[in-house]
């Protein structure tokens, strides 16, 4: 049976959004794949003539020590908002005491607050600090500002745990942090991997913060990096494209594979930037 | 006893985080706001409070009002360009498509992305010469929609919107088709049965009951149409000129390039007040209607 | 009152994945017919319901409206529900929770361009048939369960549709409302005439309302027919427990032959069938069968009489004008219905005789009835 024409229309319409969506990463592996002077002859819809992948080793040694970086502050940062996150929703959900509501609102602030507002005080605390281009300056930095978010996702996911759980529990005779370890704790490994995955890819596609922080070649995180490699002008585009490419892929696996988190973490109201 | 350890227990492991973003937070928050009552300028710090002189002098200059003008011009098409592209995708894909994971998994990379990757990605399609966008156009025969783009100071700023939208549009598609999936199904069977065309379903049933959908979506488009700085940094750096200049982008540069500490902390404070303008209405609103 | 339609349904059938939801479904309903669709939940009711709204293509199977074919899939026909004049109402009422009662009611008029005269007109005129007329500005959830219902039934009947499908309208209300809405709904029936399909797995229900009753059971129809018939006459085994509350009592047994008599040996006594039964089961091929009697055919009595069981007096169960008495008879348990001033008590030795004219007597396998 032939489909419906308007049943074709929408094939149609859906494939185009398709295309356009895919457009930028297609050029992008392809460009990344050509010699200079593919890239400057070659339309950049077209896969390489002659394909290399002399610019992804180029950009790969460019961005080798950004990348670990990147990953080291990313992971620690990532580990302590979520513990952090947790906690504060169990507080702020079983341990009800009085302006706990006003506390949620004041750590929830913190979501939506620009970062240029706090950036000069950052800036001066983290030098003063000695951690100014140092890794644990930023792990430090990201843990800070991603505990509102990882905050909000548990209080979120613990409001839905039953009281009575909890009640029975010390009726049992056990104590807060006994709750928490042996009940809480166990029920929380689906929320553990939305935040993870949710902070993970965000402290991850920060910029501002190494940006400001973190500018010399030791802590320099990769985003940085990648900055850096696209406003030279020795870089061709080739090597700024596999450059992306290196960036990209953590957070395109993680994308593919863990996705439906990320997905969960961007309908608890959790947003980027 | 065990009663009051617990108590301590509990303090003690709130206090981390009470203390990061009370200092990093608040205390940043307060701290900023009274740098930009200095007049601090140069890497040595000033203390003199002279008073709302940065912001009288923000008022006079040109740089200040082409940026807030870019921040509006995002917001007001930004913004609603994100929200219909993804109701559009969103109606879309609640037709019953097969595949509509793939789809839908396709068009939300976009938001995955860092704004970074996102920036480069653009700055190379919109190459004037041998950018995909050009090249294509030229192709298909419609040479003639070729453009500058983005060193185009006259259209810069549209491109950039252009690509954000792009960006985002996946985003909001996943929050409308939420919205549409939270529907009864017995609503939309009801509908039909009573004679409605898709048009009519959408038109009169779907979209009305997207109100909150909607509201979410516009709330996180409008904080950050405020509040955009690595893609455009990355993308133009501001330029051509300052046709692409934000004030998170003009905060930067007056207080990293050009060391106007107390200007940018005056550029900072303002944007902090209007994005709270913004937000703590609509937090307010949703915490009172979780409560009822 | 608009003209209204037969429904014929021809070999309906429909699978979702690898279970049956109907099977082979014929079913004739007459015009102006107030017809039941009964059986447990999950047996394909609400799937059949939506077949002949056109919200659902079956797999395999015809359905006429009428004259008309609006569905069939062997000749590739389907008529959308836009289409077919037929209005439904759902468990759930199916409000639109944005739009006033007022809008509710007009939605379907709106929609078929309607002018705005016409619309007002007649959605007054429902609602002041259905008195809701107060409640015209009101938003759904500012109602209660019995309004909401009435709304969605003049969103229903606002139309003059040919047809009506009802899926379990009175499920969400609660006993007292059930009771009254059951009455309201027939009265409302005998006014406008519309053929009506009504789908529900309350057996009471179906049974004080329906002209016909259709019993279905995983997909598959059991029987069809009058309230009457489907009560005194079940013809198998499921349809007469299903129907009738308490259930009909189900006594294992064996067919015995002893000359020109035929009995049932049930373990704990023989019981002697009626000349009318015999001729019936004579021709049975297997001997085990099971013997049905309602409960209220259970006469209670204390001393021994022709044909009786005797069993003992397990519990009372006082049920306003009656007195459900729960009986054991060596393993066997029996419920018989009698009256509040018959003095029982609990452990008493009684003996119970059946109405030989109510006896039913199934076979054990294939639990059809013998007679």
């Amino acid at each position: 049976m032939f489909p419906k024409p308007e049943r074709i229309i929408l094939y149609i319409l859906l494939s185009f959004f398709m295309f356009i969506s895919v457009l930028p990463l297609w050029t992008c592996i392809m460009t990344s794949l050509k010699t200079m002077k593919d890239v400057i002859y070659t339309m950049p819809v077209q896969p390489p003539p002659s394909p290399t992948l002399e610019p992804m080793r180029e950009a790969f040694d460019i961005m080798k020590r950004p990348l670990l970086n990147s990953f080291a502050f990313t992971l620690f940062a990532t580990i302590f908002s979520c513990i952090l996150g947790s906690i504060n929703g169990y507080i702020l959900t079983k341990i009800r005491f009085r302006g706990s509501e006003i506390v949620f609102l004041l750590l929830a602030i913190g979501i939506f607050i620009p970062y240029q507002t706090v950036l000069i005080p950052l800036v001066m605390t983290m030098s003063s600090l000695g951690l100014y281009n140092r890794i644990e300056g930023l792990i430090l930095t990201h843990t800070a500002y991603g505990i509102p978010i990882c905050t909000l996702l548990f209080r979120n996911f613990y409001e839905d745990i039953p009281d009575s759980l909890i009640r029975a529990a010390k009726t049992d005779g056990a104590g807060t942090w006994t709750i928490y370890r042996r009940i809480i704790l166990p029920l929380s490994s689906p929320m553990f991997a939305v935040a993870g995955v949710f902070q993970f890819t965000s402290i991850w596609n920060d910029f501002l913060f190494g940006l400001v922080l973190a500018r010399g070649t030791e802590a320099l995180p990769a985003s940085v990096a990648l900055a850096n490699l696209k406003g030279t002008t020795t870089a061709f585009w080739n090597v700024q494209m596999a450059g992306a490419w290196w960036y990209a892929l953590p957070v395109v696996i993680i994308y593919l594979i863990l996705g439906k988190y990320l997905i969960r973490g961007y309908m608890a109201g959790a947003v980027k930037g | 006893m065990r009663f009051i350890k617990d108590k301590i227990n509990t303090l003690l492991v709130f206090l981390p985080s009470l203390i990061l973003v009370g200092y990093f937070v608040y205390a940043s928050i307060g701290w900023n706001a009274i740098v930009s009552l200095s007049d601090w300028k140069g890497l040595r710090p000033s203390y003199n409070i002279v008073g709302l002189s940065q912001y009288a002098y923000l008022s006079h200059d040109p740089v200040f009002w082409t940026s807030l003008e870019n921040n509006l011009l995002l917001i007001s098409l930004f913004v609603p360009g994100s929200l219909f592209l993804g109701l559009f995708l969103a109606i879309l894909l609640d037709a019953k498509v097969r595949a509509e994971n793939t789809f839908r998994t396709i068009y939300l990379l976009p938001f995955a992305l860092s704004f970074v990757i996102t920036a480069a990605l653009w700055a190379w399609m919109y190459n004037p010469s041998i950018g995909v966008i050009n090249t294509l156009f030229e192709k298909i025969g419609l040479g003639f929609l070729k453009s500058g783009w983005t060193t185009d100071s006259s259209i810069a700023m549209y491109s950039v919107i252009l690509a954000l939208i792009w960006q985002f549009s996946g985003y909001t598609m996943l929050v409308f088709l939420a919205g549409i999936r939270s529907i009864p199904e017995s609503q939309i069977m009801a509908a039909r049965v009573d004679g409605a065309s898709s048009l009519n379903l959408y038109k009169r049933i779907v979209i009305p009951q997207l109100k909150f959908s909607a509201l979410a979506a516009f709330v996180v488009l409008m904080v950050f149409a405020l509040k955009a700085f690595d893609f455009i940094f990355i993308l133009t750096g501001g330029g051509p000129g300052y046709s692409t200049y934000v004030l998170p982008l003009m905060m930067y540069r007056e207080t990293f390039s050009m060391t106007h500490f107390a200007y940018g902390a005056a550029i900072a404070t303002l944007l902090f007040v209007i994005v709270m303008m913004v937000v703590v209405p609509y937090l307010y609103m949703s915490s009172r209607r979780g409560k009822e | 009152m608009g003209e209204t339609v037969s429904v014929t349904i021809k070999n309906l059938a429909k699978k979702y994945g690898e279970t049956v939801a109907v099977e082979n479904l014929n079913l004739e309903i007459k015009e102006g017919e107030f017809f039941i669709l009964l059986g447990p939940s999950g047996c394909g009711k609400s799937t059949t319901l939506l077949c002949l709204a056109g919200l659902l293509k079956p797999d395999s199977g015809e359905i006429w409206l009428g004259d008309e074919l609006v569905t069939s899939v062997e000749r590739d026909v389907y008529v959308p529900p836009q289409g077919r004049g037929v209005a439904m109402m759902f468990q759930d009422y199916a409000l639109y929770p944005h739009m006033t009662v007022f809008k509710n009611i007009a939605f379907p008029l709106e929609v078929g361009g309607k002018s705005r005269q016409d619309v007002e007109t007649r959605v007054k005129a429902t609602a002041e048939l259905l008195g809701i007329s107060p409640l015209l500005d009101r938003k759904p959830k500012q109602l209660s369960g019995g309004q909401r219902q009435r709304v969605a039934l003049g969103r229903a009947i606002v139309r003059e549709p040919k047809l009506f499908l009802l899926d379990e309208p009175l499920a969400n209300l609660d006993a007292k409302l059930r009771v009254y809405m059951r009455a309201e709904l027939k009265k409302l029936h005998q006014k406008l005439g519309t053929t009506t399909m009504y789908v529900t797995h309350d057996q009471v229900e179906a049974m004080s309302i329906g002209d016909r009753i259709a019993v279905q059971k995983d997909g598959v129809l059991q029987q069809v027919g009058r309230p009457e018939e489907v009560y005194d006459s079940p013809r198998n085994m499921f349809v007469a427990g299903f129907i009738g509350s308490p259930a009909m009592n189900m006594l294992e047994g064996t067919l015995v032959k002893k000359d020109e008599n035929i009995g049932i040996d049930l373990g704990i006594s023989m019981f002697e069938l009626p000349n009318w039964a015999k001729e019936a089961v004579r021709e049975a091929e297997r001997s085990e069968v099971v013997l049905g009697i309602r409960p209220e055919h259970i006469a209670i009595t204390k001393k021994y009489q022709k044909n009786a069981v005797e069993a003992k007096v397990s519990f009372l169960e006082l049920i306003g004008r009656e007195l459900h008495v729960h009986l054991t008879a060596g393993e066997k348990t029996l419920i018989a219905i009698a009256k509040p001033t018959q003095r029982l008590d609990v452990g008493q030795q009684v003996w119970l005789t059946f109405d030989e004219k109510k006896i039913h007597i199934f076979d054990k396998k294939t639990e059809e009835a013998l007679i």
